[in-house]
């Protein structure tokens, strides 16, 4: 019956729910879902890691590559962020080039990546002017159900903090170069950016905030994707969005910076605590 | 956060130029300067489009970016998707059902502030072309430098050097937070105090949306 209601009347269907205090998934407007996360899974990427939250479910994989850095800064190595939406993940994307929502995607966790400068990019340089390290970040989504950014960057985050380093030795005469992928040294990671999606309903003259949402409250909120991405890295915000949607009120802004400052902490746990349970258990076997 | 109204009084967004009609197949057309960048924005609309994209509820709205260099890449996407969903927000599409309209941004120069000054000039055409709009916005961009002070309208130099940038885009009803992207990090206070400056000096911009229209429109001025 449920089913039926909410197509025939939408609106009234989101409305009952919200204002009695409830989403249409029986969460909380503030509470998000349930983060699942897999480190090292697939054994040919050099750094891995699969998450689940709630029912969007992202995998990243980084390979690494050497090549000259550029001219213009010849200390500086490359990350590389490539979010893929292949049509499998949601029913509106068809096969063929990358779709606009995945280039716009891609933007915002590049640029997130980035601005927090978690990674410095000084320390992928290995001889300048000659030779840097490259990290393809490959981000591939597998099934799209809302908060897209929150995924990718968890996703890319775990993959970033279990990735070392190979070594290797440059002859400046020779330009022979040797990698020895035995002794490792791990990559620093400066900060660690997360991000806490929301879309803004409007409902009865008021605007509410959704932490985390559904595609399909992604959807009734109007616009494509979420309508508010907020960064929070370590005490600093990082890359702040809003489009689409309700115009935001000041009230509910304070609300989602709060919110999104408590879940980062939570995430940040959460990702340390598999780290550790990884290595653990590979030092067991 | 209170920001000192008298205080606000004293700066200047960049100087703004702007011209209607500048092109005579479109609907609706204008160019606009902020500083020295300049964008010319033609929209079309409502036009009869395919099929498959036409929509039972509402107008299609379509959004291309053209750099000067006239290749196409992924920052132009993300440019799109801005302007796309900001204008999305202010015209009334319902009123268009299954059509399509159109909105082309063409940069002629660039020296900082592309993307404000395109939502800026997007606004301007959409005015120009008589679209039903729920209500008009205005982009405003400042930035935090070195020292941690905020500076409204900055120039290409201080965007280069900033420690962060800041957009914000109001609409003209309650002033209330459209859209809104940022660069690089600060803490949540700064962003709070900037978005009140910006809040505040989007009046500014609405009173040069005025002054352009009361000249262009003799009759209702």
């Amino acid at each position: 019956m449920a089913d039926v209601y909410k197509l025939i009347h939408p609106v009234k269907f989101c409305n009952d729910y919200l204002s009695r205090n409830i989403r249409p998934d029986g969460r909380s407007f503030k509470q998000p879902r349930s983060i699942k996360i897999n480190v090292d899974s697939i054994k040919t990427a050099e750094a891995s890691a699969v998450v689940k939250c709630g029912n969007t479910a992202v995998v990243c994989g980084i390979q690494l590559e050497l090549s000259p850095p550029k001219a213009e800064e010849p200390n500086v190595g490359f990350l590389v962020t490539n979010v893929e939406l292949p049509a499998l993940c949601s029913s509106k994307l068809k096969p063929g080039p990358p779709s606009d929502q995945a280039q716009v995607v891609n933007n915002i966790v590049s640029d997130i990546v980035l601005n927090s400068k978690c990674v410095d990019l000084k320390d992928l340089c290995i001889v300048p002017d000659k030779l840097a390290w490259v990290l393809y970040c490959d981000i591939v989504c597998v099934d799209n159900d809302g908060s897209l950014v929150d995924g990718c960057i968890i996703a890319l985050m775990a993959s970033l903090k279990t990735l070392s380093l190979p070594k290797v030795s440059y002859d400046a005469e020779t330009e022979e170069i040797k990698v020895d992928p035995k002794s490792r040294t791990k990559l620093e990671i400066h900060s660690f950016p997360i991000v806490t999606s929301f879309v803004v309903y409007r409902l009865n003259q008021s605007n509410i905030i959704l932490a985390d949402p559904t595609a399909y409250e992604e959807d009734i909120c109007g616009g494509s994707g979420t309508n508010l991405i907020v960064c929070y890295n370590k005490g600093l915000f990082c890359g702040t969005q809003k489009f689409g949607g309700s115009n935001l009120s000041k009230d509910c802004q304070d609300d989602a910076l709060k919110t999104a400052k408590e879940r980062a902490n939570i995430v940040e746990n959460i990702i340390d605590v598999c780290i550790r349970n990884h290595k653990n258990s590979s030092i067991n076997e | 956060m209170d920001v000192d109204e008298s205080q606000l009084k004293d700066f200047k967004l960049k100087p703004m130029k702007c011209e209607f009609n500048v092109l005579s197949k479109s609907d609706g057309s204008a160019i606009l300067s902020q500083g020295e960048t300049v964008v010319i924005v033609s929209v079309n609309g409502p036009l009869d489009i395919k099929m498959q994209s036409q929509s039972i509820e509402k107008a299609t709205l379509e959004v291309l970016c053209c750099s000067k260099g006239g290749k196409p890449c992924v920052a132009d996407r993300y440019k799109e998707n801005i302007i796309k969903q900001t204008c999305d927000a202010a015209l009334l599409s319902n009123q268009y059902p299954r059509t399509g309209i159109t909105i082309t941004v063409q940069e002629l120069e660039d020296c900082g502030g592309l993307l404000p000054c395109s939502l800026n000039c997007a606004c301007l055409a959409l005015i120009n072309s008589g679209l039903a709009m729920r209500c008009v916005f205005a982009a405003v961009t400042c930035v935090v430098d070195e020292q941690g002070d905020i500076v409204l309208g900055p120039s290409k130099e201080q965007l280069d050097t900033a420690r962060a940038v800041l957009n914000f885009v109001f609409d003209s009803r309650d002033k209330s937070l459209m859209t809104g992207f940022t660069e690089g990090s600060f803490s949540e206070d700064t962003y709070k105090e900037a978005m009140e400056r910006c809040r505040v000096a989007s009046d500014l911009v609405f009173a040069f949306y005025r002054d352009i229209v009361k000249q262009y429109s003799k009759i209702i001025a």
